[in-house]
């Protein structure tokens, strides 16, 4: 850790900020430019990568936990810009960065030829990747927070793409909600922890790990994280806004919803492995959450036919068994070692296959306009060679979600079982989570085999009750970059296909990520397709039951109809409660009564005085000190003060009460003026002046007197008394207290008097240069206050203009300059 | 492009405000010269005697006020041609441009600087809050008058 060899954040700052900068780029390229647009675009994370690149090339794999130098942001609130580019940050950089650019590509054949569209996405998912590669490189624990909440944002754009559709706008509301809401819990996880361990880096908190009091502050800062981690993943019970957030155009939907925003909760549970592992509540938490989830997910995906809802609710099983996954983490082996192997690479075989499914899906939906599973019954025999290869992706991709033997899905599975067996060596009752990983897996395959007779045409495939549409080969708004709705999928599956038949390349390249790699068996790397079968085993076995019995479900009549998710009822149900309790609570307080208000007000004022009261007595007990006769003058003018106080009300006519009133200030002038405060009494006069200008302007905009009998006068009589003597005694009281203090006290009024014309030892010589007291508070001592205080007047001005609207300056009149009246 | 201030064209017509009282009118035309000479001379003079900028902008604001509702809205737009919302932005400006300038010599926010003139015999003593000042009298004068100017035409109406 020599200070010489930290490295800069300056690289991976500018990767960070790459993809939104060409997104926005993108945007101001002037005129029709569907191809260049999206190439802007795509320079972005292609940047991203270069710079990670070359940052690693000059410092190398952050292995020891250093992060880079941080830039100072706001140093009083620790927060500053820095990041940690180890084995986890950097494989989920990739995964954005790499998934980013093809999504860019494909979203050009997806829109089409649509130049608005391209040029309203690009940006938003530029700023989302951005925020992606924020969370997973930052070292800051505010900074993942920041970026955390970006992400929330510009998911919540992104599902409410389309602006006519309610639907769409209600579902992106709830993905805002519920992951927003988690981003608060993970908040107010990071404070806590940060508050009490004064460690607020990850770097620091995972170095820090073994010496955090695993009890009270640091168990509620995991569940609080948890929470949020658990919202963005879609996990039990807070899964519904995943499903529902398919109403987003497909790009987004494979991006974010399959590859990467979901992963973020994955990442974070990651990231907390090291620190959060050894608590007693890791292992049940984590796990239970994570194979609910995983089972859940599975079964319902089964009894799904849109296409896009099938893939998400797999999509919530996947990120049930990775959560899982990272739950068994905090298990330990026979071996003491924990129960977790080759993480990344089992995240990376979801983003591998489910981003294709739904890139493929999509694309069916622009070739085909099927958009439902009945539709693409027979498809393969009623199409031609650009349906076909998506079919061909399709199935493909759908062969790995299967798990099936030759994929990098079916080496990951056997991944998962082997850690499930190790961890169960221990822990007897995760055993559960294994029978948890053959339902879902034995799902998987139904869903697979469901898919494949479907396409082709034969056997128990599901047939839509109308008549299919149309095949149209080559739609409306295809052109020749129509290759691109295939191809980048492609890309990705073939991905799948080098890591299960090819694994020493997939090891070449994963292994230096991985940190966690501790069972022998996957010691060398992961194994050659043919393996598992030579050496079998419980994982293999574990297989083929999910397998068999998949293929045996899919083939089944069974279990075929569609099916609503339980859950989907939760949020309309809390969102309509949260609304009503809201309006209940907003018509009870806000009644437009001025009168309760007041009562409110001055009630509230009332039990303060009575409190302060009740604790120090002494204030109800007259001073020593007052001679009331001091001075016949102030007698006579407070005198003015009471009676035109207690006329107020009495008179009847609006008129004379502005008048009333008015009188009362301008006696409350001669006391200032009796008592030697020229400058509060001039004020005051003006302010007396120009209120009686503004009361007579606004009388004659008031309904007329409402005259009835008033009810219950005596009660509000009875507070009016009652705050009126408190705050006349109240006053006496304060200024009472000012006189008995001993003079050698230091007061701000005495400090005040001493620096208003020349400064002292204490003000380093500055003074403030001048006479009046109170004019040098007003614009120095205190001209910050007095700086705020023009503001609000301005503000205030504003909102009248704004208000109260000039109808005659919307006439825009020039003005005349000859006119019958003359200036002074 | 609208110009930075542009010389905002006040709309006349419709009924026009005023008295017929030829009393008030006359002493408003007398009370006027000395209101403003009386607001600058509170404003310069506040940091050593009574005054002060939000005196000063109470002082001139209810002498505009005045002289709206005696002579009208035509009268008063030839008096102040610009519309109410410059003075507020334009002091706001100011006291903000002010409270700024200590910055770029490195001293904080609102930092006072004093500096005396000779001339002749006497000393001038000028105050940078002086100027801070002058912003706090036109944002006072530009929301006073724009308020009861605003109030005034719908009471018209």
């Amino acid at each position: 850790m020599c200070p010489v060899m930290m490295a800069s954040p300056i690289l991976v700052l500018l990767a960070v900020g790459a993809p939104v900068l060409a997104g926005l780029a993108s945007m101001v390229l002037p005129g029709r430019r569907t191809l260049a647009r999206p190439l802007v675009a795509a320079v972005g994370p292609v940047l991203a990568l270069v710079l990670l690149t070359i940052h690693l090339q000059r410092h190398g794999l952050s292995t020891n936990g250093t992060p880079t130098d941080a830039l100072a942001w706001v140093p009083s609130l620790h927060l500053d810009v820095s990041f940690l580019v180890d084995g986890l940050g950097t494989f989920f950089a990739l995964l954005i960065a790499g998934v980013g650019v093809l999504v860019v590509l494909y979203s050009r054949a997806f829109f089409g030829p649509d130049d608005t569209a391209l040029a309203r996405f690009l940006p938003t998912l530029g700023f989302f990747t951005s925020a992606m590669l924020g969370i997973v490189l930052a070292d800051h624990l505010l900074l993942t927070v920041l970026f955390w909440e970006m992400t929330s944002i510009s998911s919540f754009l992104l599902i409410g793409w389309d602006r006519d559709d309610p639907e769409a706008g209600r579902r992106a509301l709830q993905a805002f909600v519920t992951t927003g809401l988690g981003g608060l819990s993970l908040l107010g996880g990071v404070l806590l922890l940060g508050g009490t361990t004064d460690l607020w880096r990850w770097s620091e908190v995972i170095g820090g790990a073994a010496t955090l009091d695993p009890s009270g502050a640091v168990a509620a800062s995991f569940a609080l994280m948890f929470a949020g981690a658990a919202a963005k993943s879609a996990q039990w019970p807070l899964h519904d806004w995943l499903p529902g957030a398919m109403r987003a155009p497909t790009p987004v939907s494979a991006y974010l919803h399959s590859a990467t925003m979901v992963k973020a909760g994955v990442f974070l549970v990651g990231r907390m492995l090291p620190v959060f592992g050894v608590l007693a509540a890791w292992v049940p938490l984590v796990t239970a959450i994570g194979t609910s989830t995983m089972i859940l997910g599975a079964v319902l995906a089964l009894r799904q036919h849109d296409l896009k809802r099938i893939f998400a609710y797999t999509t919530v099983s996947q990120l049930g068994l990775l959560i899982a996954t990272y739950g068994m983490g905090g298990a330990t082996t026979s071996h003491g070692d924990p129960a977790i192997d080759w993480d990344l690479t089992q995240i990376a075989n979801h983003a591998l296959y489910k981003a294709p499914l739904f890139l493929v899906a999509g694309a069916l939906g622009v070739l085909a306009g099927a958009k439902r599973l009945p539709d693409l019954f027979g498809l393969w025999r009623r199409s031609r060679s650009g349906t076909r290869a998506s079919l061909l992706v399709l199935l493909l991709a759908g062969y790995a979600l299967a798990g099936g033997p030759g994929t990098l899905s079916f080496v990951a599975k056997e991944l998962f079982f082997d850690a499930v067996r190790h961890a169960a060596d221990g822990r007897p009752v995760l055993a559960l989570v294994g029978a948890g990983g053959v339902i879902a897996a034995a799902c998987n395959v139904a869903i697979f085999v469901r898919l494949a007779t479907t396409i082709l045409g034969r056997g128990p495939g599901l047939r839509s009750d109308e008549a299919p549409n149309a095949p149209t080969n080559s739609g409306p708004i295809t052109d020749r970059w129509s290759i691109l709705l295939w191809l980048p999928a492609a890309l990705l599956v073939a991905l799948q296909y080098v890591g299960g038949l090819l694994p020493p390349v997939w090891n070449a390249a994963a292994r230096p990520l991985e940190v966690n790699r501790h069972a022998e068996a996957f010691a060398d790397g992961l194994p050659w397709p043919w393996e598992p079968f030579l050496h079998p085993g419980l994982p293999l076995l574990l297989s083929a039951i999910a397998i068999v019995g998949g293929t045996a479900l899919g083939l089944s009549p069974r279990l075929r109809g569609e099916r609503i998710d339980p859950h989907s009822g939760l949020w309309p149900a809390a969102y309509r409660g949260i609304l009503r309790g809201g309006h209940r609570a907003f018509h009870s307080v806000q009644t437009g009564h001025l009168r309760l208000y007041l009562t409110v007000v001055f009630g509230a004022l009332l039990l303060g005085i009575g409190w302060a009261a009740w604790i120090n007595p002494d204030m109800l007990s007259t001073p020593d000190s007052m001679s009331p006769l001091e001075s016949p003058t102030g007698l006579l003018l407070g005198a003015v003060v009471c009676s035109t106080a207690i006329a107020l009300p009495l008179v009847e006519e609006r008129v004379v009460r502005v008048l009333v009133l008015g009188a009362s200030g301008f006696a409350v002038v001669g006391l200032y003026i009796l008592y030697q405060a020229p400058d509060l009494a001039l004020t005051q006069l003006m302010f007396e002046i120009i209120s009686v200008i503004l009361f007579l302007l606004v009388l004659r905009l008031l309904p007329p007197l409402d005259r009835r009998p008033q009810v219950r006068v005596l009660p509000r009589l009875a507070l009016a008394s009652v705050v009126g003597l408190s705050i006349g005694w109240m006053t006496l009281l304060a200024g009472h207290a000012a006189e008995q203090r001993a003079s050698d006290t230091p007061t701000l009024g005495t400090f005040f008097e001493d620096h208003s014309l020349e400064g002292s030892v204490i003000t380093n010589g500055r003074g403030g240069e001048g006479r009046n007291i109170v004019n040098v508070i007003l614009v120095d001592f205190r001209g910050f206050d007095t700086l705020g205080e023009i503001t609000v007047l301005a503000t205030a001005a504003l909102g009248v203009w704004s208000m109260l609207p000039s109808r005659r300056w919307l006439r825009d009149e020039p003005v005349q300059s000859a006119t019958t009246e003359d200036g002074p | 492009m609208r110009p930075f201030l542009r010389r905002t064209r006040w709309p006349v017509g419709g009924p026009i405000g005023g008295t017929s009282s030829v009393i008030l009118r006359t002493a408003v035309r007398l009370i006027l010269p000395l209101t403003f000479l009386f607001a600058v001379y509170a404003a310069l003079k506040g940091h050593n005697g009574p005054g002060g900028g939000f005196i000063a902008g109470l002082v001139a604001s209810v002498g505009l006020c005045t002289y709206r509702m005696s002579y009208g809205y035509q009268a008063f737009h030839r008096l102040v041609p610009l519309h109410p919302r410059w003075l507020v932005f334009i002091g706001l400006g100011l006291a903000v441009g002010v409270a700024a300038l200590p910055l770029a010599a490195g001293n904080p926010v609102l930092r006072s600087a004093a500096t005396s003139i000779h001339l002749g015999n006497a000393d001038l003593h000028l105050v940078s809050s002086t100027a801070f000042d002058l912003g706090v009298l036109m944002v006072v004068v530009g929301v006073a008058i724009g308020m009861i100017s605003r109030l005034d035409e719908e009471a018209e109406r």
